[in-house]
């Protein structure tokens, strides 16, 4: 039941904002049946209803845009051509990007909304789509439009960062297509943030001048980096040169050996003669040698080989996988998309 | 018969253990010794010397386990009218290594004495561990072994109550080969038998050198 309740109350709340674009709408197309027929003495008081201040009900401005241009090729075919002139430029000054289509309207219509795009310098971008751009395949598109000649400058900048990139500085007269290549002017893949897009034109006829300007947002598509390896922990790495008490160690294990081999022979040997050692004293003389030897040669030069060897190969398997790493991470950062997006005023940015 | 059994359970837990894909890596070890034989059997201590050659094939199975299968023979001659006497030996050995430094052993050996009077044939299973201790930077290798003979089967004679094996000595590694010199020494104490006390004794300083094939 409580449900019930608020789906009524929803209704009921959501029902005058429905009509009020139901009644825009439908009167709009009412004023278009008429002025398809050519009854344009009927079509013009629906019209000029939508566009009054005193008209009850909300208009979007493409509505509104579309009410003045069918005013102006109303009041063109009625042979009212500056009335209809004033409507084209309220309409062309509410959307730059407004156009007559050549086979929808009459020549004199169409001269005489020229007429007003040269009275009047508007300039303008049309809005940002969201997007995907490879920046190695093709380019990020924006629509600029200028309403007759005007010396136009076209610049993109970070917000809050660095000076603007000129994309387009020139002379042009309606639509044009500017292409960006996803690079600053250093020649880098421009850094994710936000940024504005501002044109700013200049009438070669009137010297009047105007600007615009659009946001958007710029991320970037790149795959997972991989890490490279840290660098080698000194635990890991073997040790490349003897130190002092190693050499003593040394020194310790040999004399170790000399007295285990003689404890042997003579534990052993004690109650079968005792006198025949020789084999032991062989050992025990060469150990005693060879640890005396190695604690010399080791205070000398003190280096071992072998494991400088196995530390260099563990470096150099570290550097080439490092370099493997770092190769397969530029190739993903050269593959980076750039993903752009509307956005509203100055922020943050993603 | 018992010694059989216990070589060939040995034997089988080794081939058991042994990872199928480890890498493995076979060592022939040629070697000479100049080994003592002194034996007491209550009639004076008598000695025989001499020069004893042989080889041990050493088959690495995997990172900590290895096979060995040592043969040796040669001549001990008799001092003071002790007899000459031929010796020839069969041995197969299995090591696990428990540590940095220390590893386990244990091994079965087949030993005959053959003089112009007699052929005695001795069987031992020995346990035991070895420890090296590297030293020079680990050119070199410092050996100390023990062992206990806990089974000694000797023919014509009761089986000796204590029998062990104890062995030290150094190895030196270049490149893959390694020179090895070691002192070592089997001593068997016989039960007292007829209030006669027989003590024997093997001791041998041994030159080898191990090269490794693949």
């Amino acid at each position: 039941m409580r449900r019930l309740v608020w789906a009524v109350v929803l209704a009921v709340g959501a029902a005058p904002a429905l009509a009020a674009q139901g009644s825009t709408a439908e009167l709009l197309g009412q004023a278009h049946q008429f002025y398809e027929r050519l009854e344009v003495e009927r079509a013009l008081p629906l019209l000029r209803q939508i566009v009054s201040p005193n008209w009850p009900f909300e208009v979007t401005p493409d509505q509104r845009v579309d009410a003045y241009k069918y005013l102006g090729a109303c009041l063109a075919l009625a042979g009212k051509r500056d009335s209809a002139v004033l409507y084209f430029r309220a309409a062309i000054e509410r959307d730059p990007f407004t156009d007559l289509d050549p086979s929808l309207f009459t020549p004199a219509q169409l001269a005489t909304f020229d007429e007003a795009r040269r009275h009047t310098l508007a300039v303008a971008v049309r809005p940002i789509q969201a997007a995907r751009v490879d920046p190695r395949t093709t380019r990020v598109s924006f629509t600029v439009v200028a309403t007759h000649a005007a010396l136009v400058d076209v610049k993109l900048s970070a917000i809050g960062a660095g000076s603007p990139l000129v994309l387009f500085q020139g002379t042009m007269d309606g639509v044009r297509e500017v292409a960006w290549d996803g690079l600053l002017a250093n020649r880098r893949l421009a850094p994710p943030g936000r940024y504005t897009l501002a044109v700013a034109g200049r009438s070669r006829v009137t010297g009047a001048a105007d600007s615009a300007r659009v946001y958007f947002d710029l991320r970037h598509e790149i795959a997972q980096l991989e890490d490279t390896l840290p660098d080698l922990d000194p635990r890991v790495l073997l040790p490349e040169r003897i130190s002092a008490e190693a050499a003593r160690r040394d020194v310790a294990a040999g004399l170790g050996v000399a007295a285990a081999a003689l404890l042997i022979a003579g534990a052993a040997n004690a109650d079968l003669g005792g006198s025949e050692r020789g084999g032991a004293d062989v050992v025990a003389a060469t150990a005693a040698v060879t640890g005396v030897v190695a604690f010399l040669a080791h205070r000398r030069q003190g280096a071992i080989p072998q494991n400088v060897t196995a530390n260099a190969r563990h470096r150099a398997q570290r550097d080439s996988t490092n370099v493997a790493i770092r190769g397969r991470n530029a190739d993903r950062i050269a593959a980076t998309a750039l993903l752009v997006s509307p956005a509203a005023g100055e922020g943050a940015g993603p | 018969m018992r010694a059989a059994r216990l070589i060939a359970a040995a034997i089988f837990l080794l081939g058991a253990v042994a990872p199928a894909t480890a890498q493995r890596a076979l060592t022939v070890a040629p070697l000479v010794s100049l080994a003592e034989h002194r034996v007491d059997a209550g009639f004076g201590v008598e000695r025989s010397l001499g020069p004893i050659l042989g080889a041990v094939g050493t088959l690495r199975l995997g990172p900590g386990l290895a096979v060995a299968v040592r043969a040796l023979g040669g001549s001990l001659f008799g001092a003071n009218g002790v007899l000459d006497r031929d010796v020839g030996e069969l041995g197969v050995e299995g090591s696990v290594v428990t540590g940095p430094w220390l590893s386990l052993q244990a091994g079965a050996t087949r030993r005959a004495y053959g003089t112009r009077l007699g052929r005695q044939t001795w069987t031992t299973v020995d346990i035991g561990a070895v420890a090296r201790v590297a030293f020079a930077g680990g050119t070199i290798h410092g050996v100390g072994r023990a062992a206990l003979l806990p089974v000694v089967s000797v023919t014509g004679l009761p089986d000796p109550g204590v029998a062990f094996r104890a062995a030290t000595g150094l190895e030196y590694g270049i490149r893959a080969a390694t020179l090895g010199v070691e002192y070592s020494l089997e001593r068997y104490d016989f039960p007292i038998d007829q209030g006669v006390r027989r003590v024997e004794q093997l001791a041998a300083l041994t030159l080898r050198l191990g090269l490794r094939l693949r």
